[in-house]
């Protein structure tokens, strides 16, 4: 199944121009209304001028990364318009005012007391530590944002050449009703996005949860053509889908770099990287962290923008096992780590010239250094580990990790010295998502 | 679209092109030939190939924290509806204007000609809102709807848009019934992809995929049920020729 996803993925790419325009026109011919985008600026522009001839004030919002990448809350809430995260690790960050650190898992750093009090203070519900009374809690609150909203505003999982269908993965029902319940729907869709054929979705169903979760499939997914035929029939009056360069047409200039946009985002290499689980989502200080992030990120913003990024890796090759469509991560960070070293080979990525070698391989063991100096970091790193490392060291993979914890004994040893040390759960993440499936 | 839209849908499609042929100098061997339309039969446990499908959709639905009631008739059907009502208990305000019957449940229905006919047997005190505003939806106890398909490996339902209004009843209710024929199960996702496809009623605007109720771990990892969509899946399979209960 991953050879057949990455030969679809590999063939939309070497042809995306023409299954890009197939899309568009399908999807037209469906009543979507269709924009295209050059960068993040310009994907706010589309929208906020809709929103504003039609005096739309208020949106919510389902995950999507793509709106993370380009800031587009900050765009929105500039222009006078109320945002509100409706998924709910998205939602808690945003009630935190803080950002994500898991593209599947947002608030993955945050604990129970953290979120239970955030409630107490921002919605003003009793004390608990029950997580079903939290959530029941945010489902109170989001429903009345949802019976308020102008627009929803979601991403895409892929989208299909075919028939001009966008295809949304989710587990919570945030999406459904973000794309169901307000008069506008907004989906914003990265160019890599596209499939080529309907029958192609069957793979990408699969595969993406199964990497990401462990679960079969997702609860939830939304299949959308087009706008709604019949005044009285459900859904939205208007759905405008935006395609959304970005620095990701530029990446088709070489094979090597062009695997990136085979990705689907479905978290696994975060959960399999020992860097991350050591250092946190935020210490990237980029939208996207972990081992994709450290690929894309310099590829989106400019290489000369973050040179530490394709450093901050062991190249243990744990997330090109775990990736369901075979992308190299580790060849892709040499590649641009020689683009760093060499100064630009291919001439459009890096704007500032060469930079030397000083940025070197021990930036990655200051990432280290740093994150287990900071105590917030430290208790994210457990949290992390106690959830993920388990998985790491059945499949053979923790000599590597503790040889790197070894270097870091001291300041770590002077740290717990006087706490105490949290043990490590006994359930990996994927043991706990398969037994959470079984609960009847 | 726009000018500015325009010209960047040019700029963009030239991009994709121009940096398109300078990787060509790179390729090796060339671009994958291309995909042709395939059905994966999915890689299922041993066994499960010789199951009968509606056995292995229960499983699978139950796997999924999913109820399952197989009924043989729609007299059978309505009442396997009438218990789940009468099990809920009524959250929103009074059902009727006046106020007087408080405790009486709303349920919100698809305007489905088998969820009526099923809806004609049963004896209940609630009250049927076959197509609620969007404010009386947020107080419905109960969805009922009938799914299009169903695939039974991953115990899916599959909803059409073009086929009932089903598309809010089963998603904003906590408590949503599904309701299907025996023959619409079908083994693999590429079988129902296909045929809603190739539906009579073309490919529907919406179609939902749903297996299992909403769940979430987003708060440490936990799993809590019913997030923002229904916590309670119930599908009834009307199957002719199952054995009597
Ligand atoms: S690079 Fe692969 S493993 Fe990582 S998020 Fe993308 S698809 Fe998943």
């Amino acid at each position: 199944m991953r050879d057949q996803a990455r030969a679809i993925k590999d063939e939309t790419l070497a042809h995306l121009d023409r299954y890009l325009e197939q899309f568009a026109g399908n999807a037209e011919r469906a009543g979507a209304r269709i924009h295209w985008a050059r960068d993040g600026r310009e994907v706010s522009n589309i929208i906020i001028e809709l929103l504003h001839e039609r005096n739309a004030k208020r949106v919510v919002k389902s995950k999507s990364m793509a709106t993370e990448e380009i800031h587009l809350n900050d765009a929105l809430e500039e222009a006078g318009i109320e945002t509100v995260e409706t998924d709910l690790g998205e939602w808690i960050i945003q009630l935190a005012h803080e950002t994500p650190s898991h593209i599947v898992v947002p608030a993955i750093h945050k604990s129970k007391k953290q979120i239970a009090d955030l409630f107490v203070e921002k919605i003003g519900i009793e004390p608990t530590d029950d997580v079903d009374k939290l959530t029941g809690a945010a489902r109170r609150v989001l429903r009345q944002r949802f019976a308020e909203a102008d627009a929803g505003i979601s991403g895409v999982n892929f989208g299909v050449a075919e028939t001009g269908t966008i295809l949304i993965l989710e587990n919570e029902g945030n999406i459904r009703l973000t794309t169901s319940l307000p008069k506008i729907h907004f989906a914003l869709m990265g160019i890599e996005k596209v499939i080529p054929r309907f029958a192609d979705i069957d793979v990408f169903l699969k595969l993406l949860p199964r990497s990401g979760t462990g679960q079969q499939l997702t609860t939830y997914q939304s299949l959308i053509t087009g706008q709604k035929k019949r005044p009285e029939d459900e859904g939205p009056e208007e759905l405008h889908i935006i395609l959304m360069d970005n620095g990701r047409s530029r990446m088709l200039a070489h094979p090597v770099t062009r695997q990136s946009l085979a990705c689907i985002r479905c978290g696994a290499c975060l959960n399999a990287c020992p860097v991350y689980q050591q250092i946190g989502g935020h210490a990237y200080g980029s939208v996207y962290p972990g081992p994709i992030g450290a690929v894309i990120t310099p590829q989106l913003i400019g290489i000369s923008k973050a040179t530490q990024l394709p450093y901050a890796s062991s190249l243990c090759g744990a997330c090109r096992e775990v990736c369901p469509v075979k992308i190299d991560i580790p060849a892709l960070l040499l590649h641009l780590r020689s683009e760093i070293v060499e100064g630009s080979a291919s001439g459009s990525v890096d704007e500032q010239g060469p930079v030397k070698r000083k940025f070197s391989e021990h930036l990655a063991f200051r990432l280290y250094a740093f994150a287990w100096s900071r105590r917030r970091l430290y208790e994210w790193s457990a949290r992390i580990a106690r959830l993920f490392q388990r998985a790491a060291v059945r499949q053979g993979r923790i000599g590597k990790v503790s040889g790197l914890i070894a270097k870091l004994a001291p300041p770590l040893g002077a740290w717990t010295a006087g706490r105490d040390a949290r043990p490590i759960a006994p359930r990996t993440f994927r043991e706990q998502w398969r037994a959470d499936s079984e609960i009847k | 679209m726009t000018e500015t839209s325009l010209e960047a849908r040019r700029e963009i499609l030239s991009s994709i092109r121009e940096h398109l042929a300078e990787s060509k100098r790179f390729d090796t061997q060339d671009v994958h030939p291309p995909t042709t339309a395939r059905r994966t039969t999915s890689k299922s446990v041993a066994g499960d190939r010789d199951k009968p499908v509606i056995e292995l959709f229960r499983h699978a639905l139950e796997a999924v924290s999913g109820h399952c009631s197989i009924v043989r008739t729609i007299d059978e059907a309505a009442q396997a509806v009438q218990e789940i009502v009468a099990e809920r208990k009524a959250s929103g305000p009074p059902a009727t204007a006046g106020g007087s019957d408080s405790h009486s449940r709303r349920v919100a229905v698809s305007d489905s000609a088998l969820v009526r006919a099923i809806l004609g047997r049963v004896k209940t005190e609630a009250a049927f809102l076959d197509s609620p505003s969007q404010a009386e939806l947020f107080d419905c106890d109960v969805g009922i709807t009938c799914a299009q398909w169903a695939i039974a490996e991953t115990g899916t339902l599959v909803l059409e848009s073009e086929r009932e209004r089903n598309r809010l009843a089963s998603l904003v209710p906590p408590v949503h019934v599904a309701i299907i024929e025996a023959s619409r199960i079908r083994r693999s996702m590429s079988e129902v992809l296909e045929l809603i496809k190739k539906s009579d009623v073309g490919l529907s605007r919406a179609v939902t995929f749903i297996t299992g109720p909403s769940r979430t771990s987003d708060i440490e990892l936990t799993l809590a049920i019913g997030v923002h969509g229904p916590g309670e899946l119930h599908v009834i399979v009307i199957d002719e020729a199952a054995p009597p209960a």
